[in-house]
């Protein structure tokens, strides 16, 4: 692949960044998801947890922000491909030759990043409760950590959205993948609580690895080494998702033109 | 070396029917065309809905795979070179869909841009190019949520013009367009024509048809049924004249009767207003008249005019008189 092809596929993943991040800023439910629903779960869990401690105000603000990135994953990322089947576009994606997984992509990195804007409000919120900033511990690892959490989420979105579109009766699962992944990510409280078994489940979830890394950089009270497990999983992970994706695109592409359903009137 | 060449293609679709005991129904709706468009040519695929225009349209542009059969674009087949073909050519299909509502268009335009791998800079040159060609140049930064179906369509053919493809597909890009925006759109393609683009265009409008394709593919229940230029296809009707009665409501039965008379070609119906219009193909041209009358059975009958065939007759022949 030349430079020109990769600077121009680049400037595609950039426009298709921009454009959906325009249009979310016009969507209610994209912004319900990105706003709303984390600023009421931030301040029902400083409720719950403001019996324990001022570190648990920061716990609060990363678990609350971390519910809107994954709300965002798994409602606006994964139906990133169906929407372009309604609106009629997915035809002229498909049919030009960037590569969709590209545009995708962009796409989804417009939906974590705007996403990033519940941890922001549950932040502003809890200055606003408790009267005092809410303290990041190891704030440059914290940085590290959030810019390969965004990656790997990003990433993930690419699972997800043809897997959606490929099995529409895991997409009617939807609205019941957003707890669950909460709960064994770790967002709002450790793991440990949960039984044994659940462990290998949060094991293989890039979000549990992303929770670990923003929680002990925020919190603190954790090493280097520990950190840096997080961020290698994270990193792994995403690779694992990005060689998955691209054959779930290969699969889908192929079986949408043999099936005629790029299109759906 | 032809700019599009098919060969025996041929498309299937399958469809489930039932819930339980699910059954798979195979439709068929593309059987076996061969034809071949020319560098520069405008070709016309004409057809009533539903006869496989739009699958044919859709294997050309890489996003349907054929059942079987094969074609090639600039020499590279439609399936194996994909994405070679994609960067290659434009296509517009007709209809609002296809464009993002709640961006501008001339943010649709740089979106796409960028997608068809389209330099920036060029880019900035050509998008207010191509509005100002399709005649948008004072609404590009309006969202298009706002724009007329004639503007949404010219916008489509905008669209598909900015990595200045080779080939076009055009998929009735007038559907729906009321007679002013039908007008300045055909204009458009005429201009297109002119830079000596390949384009290839469905419709069922046969005056649009006649007036803009050098050559017409005569398409019907996915079997090509005549090919030839417009002038060649009304020469299938030349020895006819077409009569037509203005009636106010066509009794079942009637149609049977007219049909079996030996000197009466065809018979199709079409419907104006509250009126419906009995077009008859007769080679006794007026001489008929009369006996087609007394055929008619005492049927309230208005105008009768007795003209010339054109290329709409010509295709009335060639389907079957079904229209």
């Amino acid at each position: 692949m030349s430079l020109r092809t990769i600077r121009l596929y680049a400037r595609a993943m950039f426009l298709a960044f921009e454009m959906t991040l325009r249009q979310n800023f016009t969507d209610m439910f994209v912004l319900f998801g990105i706003f709303v629903q984390p600023l009421i779960i931030a301040l029902l869990a400083f409720w719950m947890l403001q019996e324990r401690g001022s570190d648990y105000i920061i716990f609060v603000v990363v678990g609350s922000g971390m519910t809107g990135l994954w709300t965002t994953v798994l409602f606006s990322s994964g139906s990133n491909i169906t929407r372009e089947r309604w609106t009629g576009t997915l035809e002229l994606l498909v049919g030009a030759p960037v590569p969709i997984q590209v545009v995708i992509f962009g796409k989804n990195l417009a939906d974590v990043l705007q996403s990033l804007g519940s941890m922001l409000l549950s932040y502003t919120l809890a200055i606003l409760i408790f009267g005092q900033i809410p303290e990041i511990i190891q704030p440059e690892l914290f940085a590290v950590s959030l810019m390969i959490a965004v990656i790997s989420y990003v990433c993930f979105g690419l699972i997800v959205s043809p897997v959606f579109v490929m099995n529409p009766n895991v997409q009617r699962l939807q609205n019941g993948l957003e707890f669950p992944i909460y709960i064994l990510s770790g967002f709002l409280f450790p793991i440990a609580l949960l039984p044994n078994w659940t462990t290998p489940l949060s094991y293989i979830l890039a979000p549990y690895w992303a929770a670990r890394a923003l929680h002990a950089t925020s919190s603190g009270g954790a090493d280097f080494k520990e950190i840096a497990l997080t961020w290698g999983m994270m990193i792994l992970f995403s690779l694992v998702y990005l060689i998955a994706s691209g054959k779930l695109f290969k699969t889908l592409l192929y079986k949408a033109r043999v099936e005629a359903s790029l299109l759906r009137q | 070396m032809n700019t599009i060449e098919v060969c025996n293609l041929r498309r299937v679709y399958k469809t489930g029917i039932g819930v339980i005991r699910r059954k798979v129904k195979e439709v068929v709706a593309v059987e076996d065309i061969s034809f071949d468009v020319q560098p520069g040519e405008l070709f016309g695929l004409l057809g009533p809905n539903g006869a496989g225009k739009t699958t044919t349209v859709k294997m050309l542009t890489t996003l349907l795979i054929p059942t079987s059969g094969t074609a090639r674009i600039l020499g590279m087949d439609i399936v194996k070179g994909a994405r070679e073909i994609q960067a290659q050519i434009g296509f517009v299909f007709g209809g609002e869909r296809g464009l993002y509502w709640r961006l501008s268009g001339y943010d649709n335009l740089r979106y796409f841009s960028s997608l068809y791998l389209v330099d920036p800079e060029v880019a900035q040159k050509r998008i207010p190019y191509l509005l100002e060609m399709v005649g948008l140049e004072e609404r590009g930064q309006e969202k298009v949520e706002g724009y007329s179906r004639g503007m949404k369509q010219r916008l489509h053919v905008a669209r598909t013009l900015l990595h200045d493809p080779t080939v076009l597909f055009l998929d009735e890009p007038t559907m729906g367009l009321d007679p002013v925006g039908a007008r300045e759109l055909r204009q458009v393609i005429r201009n297109l024509q002119s830079e000596k683009k390949t384009i290839l265009l469905t419709t069922h409008y046969m005056f649009e048809a006649d007036s803009l394709c050098q050559r017409i593919a005569v398409i019907d229940k996915g079997r090509i049924i005549a090919l030839d230029t417009p002038e060649g296809l009304k020469g299938h009707v030349r020895d006819l004249s077409v009569i037509e009665f203005e009636v106010y409501g066509v009794p079942s039965g009637i149609l049977e009767k007219l049909r079996a008379q030996p000197y009466v070609d065809t018979v199709s119906v079409e419907n104006r207003d509250q009126k419906q219009a009995l077009l008859i193909h007769s080679p006794r041209g007026s001489e008929a008249v009369p006996d087609l009358l007394k055929s008619m059975d005492g049927l309230r009958v208005g105008n009768v005019v007795v003209r010339e065939p054109t290329l709409e007759d010509a295709y009335v022949r060639l389907v079957g008189g079904k229209v």
